[in-house]
């Protein structure tokens, strides 16, 4: 059996490879549309795991990600908190969604964060951003179900790694 | 195992609790924002955490700089040569237009001369080239491969090959960021080259267009025309060329026209920047200012003309400006 620690660190290689991903260079056009790794990873630890991704680890790698980023400290920990908090919430519903259904939830869940930001954005004084802007919720989605693939072979592989 | 089964047992899982930790957490992110906003304590902290950050980015930045160097490798012979060519007629060119400005420069020192006090000074630039790191596009930051270590300090200008990119807001040992001129919290004095009016231009969050404020209506300002900086502030040093002039609405009944400037450095694309530095210490206080990276407070003494600000407390001038420009 693993132990929490052991479970935690597989959590957090995944998380440290999304922020990667976000910090890596692109061109302007791409970097709006880029979909926003981290909350799509803890999504899926949220959905698989069993109290594993608490508020408290949603938030401080938010933190984490506001200092990387140079965005406003505290706005992608505003967004991952209520991300996280609304999976757990519906976790059992969603876990036995089909598919398509999750795609749906996915879709839902990053709109609803787009909105928090630019809610944040506008009271900072930023004008409304581009089409580009909510483009990148549909693309988180339509990259989440390979996501799902991925990290679902990673989790077996850290398993079978431990217990054998 | 892992995940498998237990959800159901979860389904009530502590939700009272929970909602509580969820409006704590909120909260919580909501008053950093905030102060974040305002230039409180925040800044400080960022500052420090940067320094433990500096690892992170060389680690992501290392896979680009490695395919760019293999690239670099296989890069044929020829087109090196070809592009070596090119850059020594460049070059040729540039340092034909170099010596007649050395001509115009000591004719230029020569009539300063003839007033008081009115010496401009010499300047050093230093090669930087941006980090392949992609921040939160809303931040309005870039990062330099230049630190403290290489001379650099809080309040430099940065231009690139187009014309003014931003400022040095932030220095760490290896690297610092810079605040683009596109920062909606961005003002830099300016003058319209050709008619040598005054203005300030803020950013608007945008990478593609700035603001000119308080230009009166009637004001000679033509779309084309050449925006440069005006030196004011002490901070930017002047004749540094900024944007060009985009579009103007001199809408009825109003005091102020309407201008809109589209920036002439690639604030979204560069790859290599020049950072101005005065050669000799000038009487400029804003960059001995030392590792606190926005000590605005430095600009509140150019009252006429707001310096340019990073932060809050941008002067109250700028603000007024802007209010009107809006109106």
């Amino acid at each position: 059996m693993r132990t929490r620690r052991d479970r935690l660190s597989t959590v957090l290689v995944t998380v440290a490879v999304a922020m990667f991903l976000t910090l890596a260079p692109m061109p302007a056009w791409l970097s709006m549309l880029w979909p926003y790794w981290v909350a799509l990873v803890l999504i899926y630890w949220c959905l698989e795991t069993q109290g594993l991704v608490s508020l408290g680890l949603a938030f401080s790698l938010g933190l984490v990600l506001d200092l990387l980023t140079g965005s406003l400290l505290g706005l992608h920990a505003l967004g991952l908190v209520i991300i996280v908090y609304l999976v757990t919430r519906f976790r059992a519903r969603l876990r036995f969604f089909p598919p398509w259904q999750q795609a749906l939830a996915m879709l839902a869940l990053l709109l609803n964060d787009r909105v928090v930001m630019l809610w944040v954005l506008s009271l900072r004084g930023e004008p409304m951003p581009p089409v580009e802007y909510w483009l990148s919720a549909l693309i988180g989605t339509a990259v989440w179900p390979w996501l799902f693939l991925l990290l679902d072979r990673y989790r077996g592989v850290m398993r079978q790694r431990v217990t054998s | 195992m892992v995940g498998t089964g237990t959800g159901e047992v979860s389904r009530f899982f502590d939700t009272g609790g929970q909602t509580a930790r969820l409006m704590l957490y909120v909260l919580l992110s909501v008053v950093l924002m905030a102060m974040d906003h305002q230039g409180q304590y925040v800044p400080r902290a960022r500052s420090l955490a940067a320094q433990a950050l500096e690892p992170i980015y060389h680690v992501v930045e290392w896979p680009v700089r490695a395919v760019r160097n293999l690239y670099g490798q296989f890069e044929s012979r020829r087109s090196l040569r070809h592009e070596n060519a090119r850059l020594r007629r460049e070059l040729l060119a540039q340092q034909g237009e170099l010596q007649r400005l050395q001509t115009l420069q000591e004719e230029n020192r020569r009539l300063r001369a003839l007033f008081v006090g009115a010496e401009s000074q010499p300047y050093d630039y230093r090669f930087a080239e941006l980090l392949q790191v992609d921040l939160d596009p809303f931040s309005h930051r870039v990062l330099i491969d230049r630190g403290e270590r290489d001379g650099v300090r809080a309040g430099q200008a940065v231009i690139d090959g187009g014309g003014v990119l931003g400022q040095v807001e932030d220095v760490r040992l290896h690297f610092s960021s810079v605040r683009l001129i596109s920062d909606p919290n961005h003002a830099l004095p300016v003058q319209i080259n050709r008619t040598g009016l005054r203005t300030v231009a803020f950013g608007q969050g945008e990478t593609a267009r700035l603001s000119l404020a308080s230009v009166p209506r009637e004001a000679d300002v033509r779309v084309g025309d050449l925006i440069v900086t005006s030196g004011l502030g002490e901070r930017f040093p002047g004749g540094y060329p900024v944007a060009v002039v985009s579009a103007i609405d001199r809408g009825e009944g109003q005091t102020f026209a309407q201008v809109e400037a589209a920036p002439l450095a690639a604030l979204d694309r560069g790859r290599e920047v020049l950072i101005i530095h005065a050669a000799e210490p000038p009487a400029t206080e804003g960059p001995a200012t030392d590792g606190a990276p926005d000590a605005a407070p430095t600009n509140a003494q150019a009252d006429e003309e707001p310096a340019e600000t990073t932060d809050a407390p941008a002067p109250a001038a700028a603000e007024a400006g802007r209010q009107e420009g809006e109106e």
